[in-house]
This record gives C-alpha cells, structure tokens and sequence, in this order.
C-alpha cells in the first residue's frame, strides 16, 4: 500500500479517544461504543487511503481505466510482474522444502522440548525485518563470513555472488515465511491422530509408505494454509527485494514506490497498488477455504 | 468361503516372511515368556508367562489399569518389553519393529484412514504387500461382501455408522490373512445392541477363517461368550486362566470369583479338614464346604463362595443355609434376585428363575436361603492391601 498516505492520515485519526469513558453500559450501545474508536481509526487509516488509491488508479480528469490498459501493455509492468511472481513462487517452494522436515520434527517432540523449539523458530518472526536484512548481508554478502569461510578454505578461488540478485532476495524472504510455513504444517500435524499411524505399521507399512500415504496427504490443509500465507506475504515484500534483491529483482510494491517517487505517476502507482492489492485479495480468500490447518494469527 | 480359499496361496509371497529361527513351540502361535514392562518406578507388567495356541479365541480380561493394552501392544512392537522374551509363530519377534510382525490389529476407535474410501482403505495393506491391482480388487470386493458392506465402498469413514466402520476395520484386518489379529476394546464405542452382533459377527469370522485371535475387553459378559479361554488380570500379573466355563464355576481367587459373574462371599476360619469336606466356621454359621485341590489346615482363615444362581429359599432344614430378611427383590427379565439382610449384618444374593404366577417371597419376609454342599467353593483369603 503507499505508505505516504498512511503516515498523512495517521495524525488526523487522532481525536477518535473521544468515546474512552463510555464502557460501562451493558446494552447493545456498549458494543457500538466499545467497537467505535478502532472502526474510526480503520475508517480513517484504512479504508480511506484504499479508496483514494482505487480513485487514483481510475481518475485522471474524467474516469477511465486508461491506468489499467497502460499497465497491460507495459513491459515494465509485466517484467516486473513476472518477477514477483518468480520470487514469490521460488520462495515459498524453498520455505516448504525447508519448513516441512521442521515441522515433522517438531511434531515428533514431546510437548516441553517442542516449546523450546518453537521458540528458536519464532525468534526470526520477532526480529525487525531490517535488522534481519542486514544480518544476512553480514553473513551471506560478498566479504560476508560464508564468502570469508569459503575463500579461506579454497585459497581465494571462490567467493559465491548470494546478495544483492535473486539468492539473497530468495534468502531473505524464506528467513521471513519459514515461521508461517512451520506453524502451519504443524497445527495440521499435532492435530493428526497417531494411531493412524501405528495402525498403518501392524499393517506392514514401512515409514517411507507411511509418510507418503498417510501423513502427507493428512498435512495437507496444513501445507496448503502455510503456502497460501507464504505467497501472500512474499508478493507484497517491500524491504527485502530493495535491501537484497539487485536491479533485476524489483517486485510490485517497489514499483509502486518508483511510479510514486521517480516518475510521479500517481495513477500508475494507484492502479498497479489494486492490482498487487487484488491478487492478494484473492489468496487470502483462497486461504479462508482451506480449513483445519491451525493458522497462525495476523500476518505482517 | 471362496475368499478364503483364495487367500490362502498369495499370504506366502508376502514380503513380511517367517523365517523361524526359535526352535518351534509346538502349535504357539505367540508365547510370552517371563515378560515385564515398567514405566520408571511402576511396573505395568510383571513377569507374564502366557501361551496362546494357533485358532485360539483368547480373551484379556481385567478391570482398568490391569495392563491389558499395554501387553496387546507388547505383542503388536509398539512398545518393548523391559525384560522377558516375546515370540510369535515359532520367531523370536522381541526387538521386531512393527510392520515386520505381519499380524493384525483393531483399535478401539477404528483408526480408519479419514482421506481414503472403505475401498482404499482395506486395500491398503494389500497395497503394502505389492499384489496385483486386479488381486487387491478382487480380495477387497470379496471382504466387502463378507462384511455385507458391498454398497459403501466408495465412501469416506466419517460417512459411516459406528457399527459400519467397525467392521471396515475388521476387515482392513482379515483382507490380507494375518495368523493372529488382536483387538483392543473393539467394541467398546457401540451400543448395546450393536455390539452383541458384532460379537457374534466376530466370532463367526474367527471360526471360518481360523485366525487366532487375542481380544481386549473388561466387559465380563463378553468375555464369556467369545472366548475359548479368559486370562483374567490384575494389577499387571495374570490372576487365573482358563476357558470361560472354568473361570466361572471354578474360581480360584476372591478377585476372579468377583470379577466374573456375581457372587456370595463369607469369610471365615477353616476349622476341620476331614474326608474331603472341610468345615468353615463362619459368623453366619458352621458350613461343611468341599475340599479344594491345594492344601488346607484348621485355623487358617478361607473364604466361602456360592454363587446366587445355586442359592434357594427353602423352609426345609439343612446343613448349609443363611437365614435372612428381604431387603429388596429385583427382576431381572428372565430371573429374579432377592437380597437378604442376615443377622450380622451381611447382604445375601438370591437368584430365582422367574416364572409366571411364581408365588414368591415378598420384601420384608424373613427366608432361609440354601445350597448343596458340593455348591460350594472354598477360597483363600484375600490378599491384604
Ligand atoms: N506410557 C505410560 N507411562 C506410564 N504409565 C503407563 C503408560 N502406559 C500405561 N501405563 C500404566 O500402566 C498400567 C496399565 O495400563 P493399560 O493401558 O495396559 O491398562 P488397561 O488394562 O488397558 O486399562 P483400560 O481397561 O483402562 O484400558 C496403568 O496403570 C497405566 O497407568
Ligand atoms: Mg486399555
């Protein structure tokens, strides 16, 4: 979403403190008080700034949705479209190979260790996305330690390129979505009944058969949930890919940000914004489909 | 049955071989020998020595916490023994994992695959077993109409009655022929009604199929009816053994006598051994009681059991009879049960055929119930707690 709107109508959500002395009453005009300052604020941060985008993205003098038909035929739109959709997708698969095996594991412990455990996983979850970014320049960039380990064991010979192009943009992301795709799967694992399991060894099945034929199939809301929110979040990153990503790596809300503040085109930036904003629409309402697969909750 | 038949060959292909390497225990198709299993400090198991014949219906029977499912899945590899050696089908199976026992389970809440059909479902192990897709249609369609449950094929188990996916699990069981299934509590979840042909439906499979079978339940009256031989449990050790008959008329501890069926227990102090009758000095009286196999003293302390269904009301004199008032009088359908207050303060059970226009005693009679000697069973005492 653009962000110089949000910080604009920040200030002017302000007065809505006007109802705080009024939580006493006990019939229905207690809910409306008690509900009224967060829709106000909503109103005002939310779904006005959204309005004003989709007026944007449709206004120039007279409606039309000129914005839209440009976008269409834009090489750099499509480009970058693309891009996103690359990067999206590419992370989220790595999240799955990754999160999956953690999952299984955690899954695996008993309840006190899995606590501890879940602890380590969310620990990236807790970190300001910048602090992480540059964390992972310090390890993966170019005279990061991993490049310093590996020149240092191959006598200068290999310094491997895994930040600022599509690795560190990929690398970034999954340290991001792998707590999504992790907790995810493991609400649908904890929540498989492991006599379904040993039922399936008295009838000979070895772990291979077992994993395939059993748990994966009964994971699969778990999987679908985890990749769902994984795609969703990837496809609006905004930091990530200007911190880590290099020229090629621009995704959708970056390009908002360059239509806002390189080209001033406002109603390119507003129509690619409900664009970005619509396919996300779509995979959150794809998401409330997916049942059972122990969501974790508001995303970033 | 032509699905037994026909089972019979491909059961040797299957990848789960025997290969006996203990020397064969005659016709065992599972032998325990000395088995224990502790959990820390607590011993679930203690020393159990049981042996289960090929074709033997045989049933654990005991109150919770005895240690039946946890000697079920001693058998089954779920868990291991601490100690003790288990074998079955002539192999020793002690550290074998699971899927290489090659037998069969039924869990109490069917542990049916939810994603799979009844169809995938009982497929599924001979999936595992690699056979012939055409093979696997073919058994499964026949197991299905053994089950008489041809027409749900193609559902989910959640689409199923409690009763029907009771029996998909049965079948997923008997599909791939295993020597012995076990049963933990298969019926526990039905009703009663359901439950009762389920029982007869089971054992009319054991019959024709000839698996051996070792089932779990605590109800008495099922182990009655299904068994050819009750190991009865308490607190991790085998309390009595033997066919249901036996068990029942011929209990040899205060616990089994209580367990199985209901019973008449007067405590009291052995006073002469003669001529194979033993006299028991009781507070209700003298009473000439048999003689038990093991051997008795005068002065040791014994336990008198007759069972309600051997008691009469009688006005005429005998050597053994308690007199007592009628406290209450209960019908049970076909009989009827009287419990007589005695003098001392014990509660007395009378059991009567019921018959029409039966004349009765009435609540507040005072009676003497009677039993022939030879009705009589003598006990040791309860062990102290
Ligand atoms: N994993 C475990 N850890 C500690 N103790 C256990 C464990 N499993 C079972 N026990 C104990 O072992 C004893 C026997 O348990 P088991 O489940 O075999 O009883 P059961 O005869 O099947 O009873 P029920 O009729 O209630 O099913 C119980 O006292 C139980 O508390
Ligand atoms: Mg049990």
């Amino acid at each position: 979403m653009t962000s110089s709107s949000l910080s604009l109508d920040h200030s002017s959500a302000h007065p809505s403190a006007q109802s705080s002395g009024a939580t006493s009453g006990l019939g229905p005009w207690s809910a409306i008080l008690l509900l009224a300052p967060l829709t106000l604020l909503m109103l005002g941060i939310l779904l006005y700034p959204l309005g004003l985008t989709v007026w944007t993205s449709l206004y120039d003098g007279q409606l039309s949705v000129r914005a839209y038909g440009e976008l269409a035929t834009s090489t750099l739109f499509l480009k970058v479209l693309r891009n996103t959709i690359e990067i999206a997708v590419t992370g989220t698969l790595v999240s799955l190979v990754f999160g999956y095996p953690v999952a299984l594991h955690l899954a695996a412990q008993p309840p006190r260790r899995r606590t501890a455990c879940l602890i380590m996983v969310m620990l990236p979850f807790w970190t300001s996305i910048l602090v992480k970014s540059f964390a992972l320049v310090a390890v993966f960039g170019n005279q990061g330690l991993l490049n310093q380990l590996l020149g240092y064991l191959s006598g200068g010979q290999v310094n491997l390129p895994m930040m600022f192009n599509r690795v560190g943009v990929v690398l970034g992301m999954i340290n991001f979505l792998l707590p999504f795709m992790i907790l995810s799967i493991l609400g649908s694992l904890l929540a498989l009944d492991r006599r379904l399991v040993l039922a399936a060894e008295t009838m000979g099945a070895g772990a291979l058969r077992i994993f395939w034929k059993v748990i994966l199939p009964l994971s699969m809301p778990g999987v679908v949930a985890g990749v769902l929110i994984n795609v969703t979040l990837s496809i609006g990153m905004y930091i990530t890919p200007a911190l880590l990503g290099g020229r090629q790596d621009m995704m959708v809300a970056n390009l908002v940000d360059f239509y806002t503040r390189q080209t001033l085109d406002w109603p390119a930036a507003s129509a690619t914004a409900v664009v970005l904003l619509a396919i996300s629409g779509l995979l959150v309402a794809m998401l409330g489909r997916v049942r059972g697969g122990g969501l974790p909750g508001g995303a970033a | 049955m032509t699905f037994l038949s026909a089972s019979a060959a491909p059961a040797s292909a299957n990848p789960v071989s025997v290969v006996p390497t203990v020397a064969p225990a005659a016709s065992a198709m599972v032998e325990l020998r000395a088995v224990t299993k502790r959990y820390g400090q607590f011993e679930a198991l203690h020393r159990i020595d049981l042996s289960i014949a090929k074709g033997e219906f045989v049933t654990l029977l005991g109150p919770s916490g005895s240690g039946k499912t946890t000697l079920l899945n001693l058998i089954a590899g779920m868990i291991m023994p601490s100690s003790g050696q288990i074998v079955i089908d002539g192999r020793d199976a002690t550290g074998l994992p699971t899927n290489q026992r090659g037998l069969g389970m039924v869990f109490q809440n069917y542990a049916l695959m939810p994603h799979m059909t009844v169809f995938e479902n009982i497929a599924f192990p001979l999936q595992v077993r690699g056979l012939a897709r055409s093979e696997i249609k073919r058994k499964v369609t026949d197991v299905l109409d053994l089950i008489q449950l041809g027409h749900v094929a193609g559902r989910r188990p959640r689409e199923l009655s409690g009763g029907q996916q009771q029996r998909v699990s049965l079948a997923r069981c008997i599909v791939y022929n295993p020597a012995l299934i076990l049963m933990d509590e298969p019926l526990g979840a039905l009703d009663k009604k359901l439950r009762e042909q389920m029982q007869l439906e089971i054992k009319r499979l054991h019959a024709e199929l000839g698996i051996t079978m070792l089932y779990v339940t605590h109800d008495q009256d099922e182990a009655l009816t299904m068994s050819d031989r009750i190991v009865l449990m308490n607190g991790g050790r085998i309390e009595q053994e033997g066919p249901p008959d036996t068990l029942y008329f011929k209990p040899e501890t205060v616990f089994s006598a209580e367990f199985i069926g209901s019973s008449n227990l007067i405590p009291g102090e052995v006073e002469a051994v003669e001529n194979g009758t033993v006299t028991l000095r009781t507070a209700l009286g003298r009473f000439p009681v048999p003689a038990p196999d093991r051997p008795v003293r005068a002065g040791e302390p014994a336990v008198l059991l007759v069972r309600p269904e051997n008691m009469v009301l009688t006005d005429r004199p005998g050597p053994t009879g308690v007199t007592g008032r009628i406290e209450d009088s209960i019908l049970l359908g076909g009989v009827v049960r009287h419990f007589l207050r005695c003098a001392d303060g014990t509660t007395v059970i009378v059991q009567e055929l019921n018959q029409p226009g039966r004349a009765g005693a009435r609540r507040d009679d005072t009676v003497r119930a009677a039993w022939s000697v030879e009705h009589g069973r003598l006990l040791p005492p309860p062990p102290a707690r």
